[in-house]
């Protein structure tokens, strides 16, 4: 068992625990989503030890299977999903909204993990096989539209390709062809699609809506210099504005609340996190085991470095939540379940030469 | 384990560890920039600093009739609009508005929790200045309450084309779930009828938007950022606004409708519906008991007669009747037919008004007589009539650009049985030829047919607006005739009905819809209806030889058609000369 990697979820799930209760309760609802969250939680905890306990080389033979699930899940959503907040993104089963993209990222990770480590990608057909399995769940999520899961989708194909070993020159290949067939989905779009995919590239345009929230976004973690104005203290009137402050922009509420301390306390989990599961990708007994961590490596970082990078101002507005902190059971429990995984490759190693 | 010497996937492993290593610093660095060295600066911004986010409302694009009058504008007004989370003491300030505003603190405060803090609330438009002198004045007091400069539509005719106009209202929820994407906000106002609503994604703008900071007592200090809004675009009707203006006229204080349409466009000239309302009352959201009183008025003023009501259209019908009767040959120019007053059939006696005696074809439509077109209808069947109305446009939509449009009903013996469960009697069949029984038909249908009788058979589709200018006045889009299906019927056919519409007003039954110096074709009709006086019906065009302009009157229960609905077409037959063709020559050379 890693500790570390233990020991570095448990820090982060409990912050944003804290946080989203902090930034969701109110004056008639003295504990905000904190119930909500606590069920996630206890799910996503279970889910965690399940993966952990399961030998990851289930993963390889079901591989086939969970994609194919997955995207039939994206399908349903395009054509039965719920709409909200002008994005297509949500399941609706009974009292559950579930948002299948979430569990895609995972599945697209088991697939690629897969296919790269049955196929090193050394020549051109080794990747285009890659980019064939990554592109329908990508143009899928791109029609909801989710212009953010799709550039993580984009991201995890990118990890696993470099850690896999596809040589520089065919990745570097790669995003040229990307660039070069922008123009023509752009024209593929309807005119509001594009109109919000100006806004995520230029926040500027939309100054009531991502530029706005950016600023309020910046105030929040400034004002809380270095200790920040204690837990649940950051009532002030700037995080009010903010529309998304227990999702999206949750590290704002951390910033403000928690401090320069607080927050960096948060990144270094992260880097923590991240390393322990590289080194998961190292202990790994084979290659299929090791690009499963490298791609939760990139799916996590990823998010990471954009959530944070976003609420700081240094990426653009996203709909990347921040892993383990933002309130969103979908995604807190594909963490979770990933974080599982990460366990039990870790952990195979040391079981066999015991065993 | 197999060796992977070679391999570069260790070295790889340890670039990434490196890449999201360096990644973190960066936004270490950046927390250490905003949280450290800008902390003061944020703290500063966070405690004393209020950010405002203002919308400018765009103006909706005006409507100008064919000519280049305004018809519908906008004129400035103010509105009171509240930022709860900038309130400083929310009962005391929700009192002071309720009195200024005469609004109940109920409704007050169910606007302010209806929305989130940082959203300007909308409380009352178009206040008038004492109200926006006593805000002004009671700023301290009133810290969050702002005053927001907007524009307000102005009708500046008040009810004159009310129905093709519409009006606004405030967006429902459902309208709001579907439109929001396209950037409709909650307390927008929307079209909610007429060309209002069905041009209201090109009439209105794009609102522009600014932040900006305000000091401690909310007044604005300097603007962080601004975007320009965008005024809607402008549309150009084919409506002109003199006839229309002379067909309400005519039309008076009668329930019911007048059309007139360019026969060889399809271009609508005028289009009248009586009872009228006044669509600035709905301006600036109109207030509850005033809806409750226009909607639940038993004269239905919202009602436009024109489009969205459908009528027993009685003796107009034998245009259609006399085409099918022509074109199958049951009837020619010198057919003679010989009417007793009465017609038996299947033991039952027919009566018609009057015994016409012998008479040719012509007499017979110019005399409206009955007892021919049951002769007529029954020698051709009920089958090729209903099916000839249906080619005339009747019992479908026209495709006018209003919403709500009717449908009508075209009868035939299919329709009975699935609708009634009961078999055509041959009783129907003579009902049908001369527009009875279940037939029902909106004046504008029935301008479309006369239409395309005019002009030669070319069923049209009718339209309002020619052009969509922006607001610079480029014209954006431009629209022309439309033919939904040409007629193939031998041009005798055609000569001999006009003919015989001619010969209505000649000297039938519609004498009174003509005009000295402009020859005019026409047909009446009293349509019986079971709720009471028939609707009376002129349908007509003029010139008669070269058609430029369509006229159908309909007064509900107006009784005689030749009585109640022909003067006024000849109302608007009369300006039409005068405007367009002053002088009988003018007309071959327009």
């Amino acid at each position: 068992m890693d500790w570390l990697l233990v020991a570095s979820v448990t820090i982060l799930c409990a912050v944003g625990t804290l946080a989203v209760t902090s930034a969701t309760r109110t004056a008639e609802a003295p504990l905000g989503l904190l119930p909500a969250r606590i069920l996630h939680l206890g799910i996503g905890l279970g889910v965690l030890a399940a993966f952990a306990a399961i030998p990851y080389r289930l993963w390889d033979r079901l591989a086939g299977w969970i994609y194919g699930a997955c995207l039939l899940l994206l399908v349903a959503v395009d054509v039965v999903g719920r709409e909200s907040l002008g994005a297509q993104r949500w399941l609706v089963l009974g009292p559950v909204t579930v948002q299948p993209s979430e569990f895609g990222k995972l599945g697209l990770i088991v697939i690629l993990a897969k296919v790269a480590a049955d196929h090193p990608p050394r020549r051109v057909v080794d990747l285009v096989r890659c980019i064939l399995y990554v592109l329908p769940p990508t143009v899928l999520v791109f029609w909801q539209p989710d212009f953010g899961t799709s550039l993580v989708f984009v991201a995890i194909l990118a990890g696993i390709l470099f850690a896999a070993g596809a040589p520089l020159r065919s990745l570097v290949g790669l995003g040229g062809v990307g660039l070069a067939a922008a123009p023509l989905v752009w024209r593929w779009m309807k005119p509001y699609q594009q109109k919000r995919l100006w806004v995520f590239l230029d926040p500027n345009l939309d100054p009531l809506g991502a530029g706005y929230s950016l600023i309020q976004s910046k105030i929040a973690i400034g004002s809380g210099q270095l200790w920040g104005k204690g837990l649940f203290g950051g009532t002030q009137s700037a995080l009010e504005f903010l529309p998304m402050q227990h999702t999206d922009f949750v590290f704002a509420v951390i910033g403000e609340e928690l401090g320069f301390v607080g927050a960096l306390g948060v990144l270094v989990c992260f880097w923590v996190y991240l390393l322990r599961g590289l080194r998961a990708a190292h202990r790994a007994q084979d290659p299929f085991g090791s690009l499963l961590c490298a791609g939760i490596v990139s799916l996590v970082g990823f998010h990471v470095l954009v959530n944070v990078g976003m609420t700081v101002g240094l990426a653009p507005i996203t709909g990347i939540p921040l892993p383990f902190l933002s309130h969103g059971g979908s995604a807190l429990i594909t963490n979770l379940a990933a974080t599982g995984i990460l366990l039990n490759v870790g952990s195979r190693r040391r079981n066999r030469s015991q065993g | 384990m197999p060796q992977r010497d070679e391999d570069r996937t260790p070295l790889r492993r340890r670039v990434l560890a490196a890449l999201l290593t360096v990644g973190f610093g960066v936004l270490a660095l950046r927390l250490w920039q905003l949280q450290i060295l800008q902390g003061e600066y944020y703290e500063q911004l966070a405690q004393s600093n209020r950010l405002r986010l203002n919308r400018l409302p765009a103006p909706r694009g005006l409507i100008l009739d064919r000519r280049g009058a305004v018809l519908v504008t906008n004129r400035p007004s103010f509105s009171v609009s509240v930022l709860s989370m900038a309130l400083r003491d929310p009962p005391r300030t929700v009192r002071v508005l309720s009195q200024l505003l005469d609004l109940p603190e109920e409704e007050i405060w169910k606007k302010i929790r209806g929305a989130p803090p940082f959203e300007l609330i909308r409380l009352q438009r178009d206040v008038g200045m004492g109200v926006v002198s006593a805000v002004e004045e009671r700023r301290s007091d009133l810290r969050g309450v702002t005053i927001v400069a907007e524009p307000v539509r102005l009708y500046p005719d008040r009810t004159l084309m009310s129905h093709v106009l519409g009006y606004l209202g405030e967006i429902s929820a459902e309208e709001l779930s579907v439109l929001r994407p396209r950037g409709y906000r909650l307390g927008d106002l929307i079209g909610k009828a007429g060309l209002e609503r069905s041009y209201d994604a090109a009439l209105r703008g794009e609102d522009g938007e600014q932040v900006v900071e305000v000091d401690a007592a909310g007044r604005p200090l300097r603007v962080l950022r601004q975007q320009e809004g965008r005024p809607g675009n402008t549309l150009v009707l084919t409506i002109d606004r003199r006839l229309q203006e002379v067909a309400e006229q005519a039309l008076g204080s009668q329930p019911g409708a007048v059309v007139a349409l360019d026969p060889r466009t399809g271009e609508v000239l005028a289009l009248a519906s009586w009872p009228t309302y006044d669509p600035n009352r709905f301006a600036v959201g109109i207030s509850a008991p005033a809806w409750v009183r226009l909607a639940s008025d038993p004269r239905h003023p919202l009602l436009n007669r024109a489009v969205a009501a459908a009528y027993e259209p009685g003796s107009v019908y034998k245009i259609a009747t006399s085409l099918v009767a022509l074109e199958a040959g049951a009837a020619s120019r010198h057919s003679a037919f010989f009417c007793p007053g009465q017609l038996s059939l299947g033991g039952r006696i027919f009566r018609d008004l009057r015994a016409h005696g012998h008479i040719t074809f012509l007499d017979g439509v110019a005399q409206s007589c009955n007892v021919m077109f049951w002769q007529l209808g029954l020698r051709v069947g009920p089958d090729r009539i209903s099916r000839m109305a249906r080619m005339l446009g009747l019992g479908e939509r026209t495709g006018i650009d209003l919403p709500g449009e009717a449908e009508g009903i075209v009868p035939s013996p299919t329709y009975k049985e699935r609708t009634y469960k009961e078999p055509w009697y041959p009783g129907d069949t003579l009902n049908l030829a001369i527009g009875q029984g279940y037939a029902l038909a909106t004046p504008i249908q029935v301008a479309r047919m006369v239409a395309a009788v005019a002009n030669g058979g070319r069923v049209l589709r009718p339209y309002l607006v020619r052009a969509i200018l922006d607001p610079e006045g480029h014209v954006l889009a431009r629209f022309g005739p439309q033919v939904v299906r040409r007629l193939e019927i031998p041009q005798e056919a055609w000569a001999t009905l006009r003919e015989g519409l001619a010969a209505v007003v000649a000297r039938g039954t519609g004498q009174a819809a003509a005009v000295p110096g402009l020859p005019v074709a026409g047909k009446t009709g009293s349509a019986e209806t079971p709720r009471g006086r028939p609707h009376a019906w002129f349908a007509g065009y003029a010139p008669a030889p070269d058609p430029r302009i369509v006229v159908v009157v309909l007064i509900e229960h107006g009784g005689r058609g030749g009585l109640a609905a022909a003067p006024v077409a000849r109302q608007v037959f009369e300006a039409w000369k005068r405007l367009y063709a002053p002088d009988q020559l003018a007309i071959a050379h327009p």
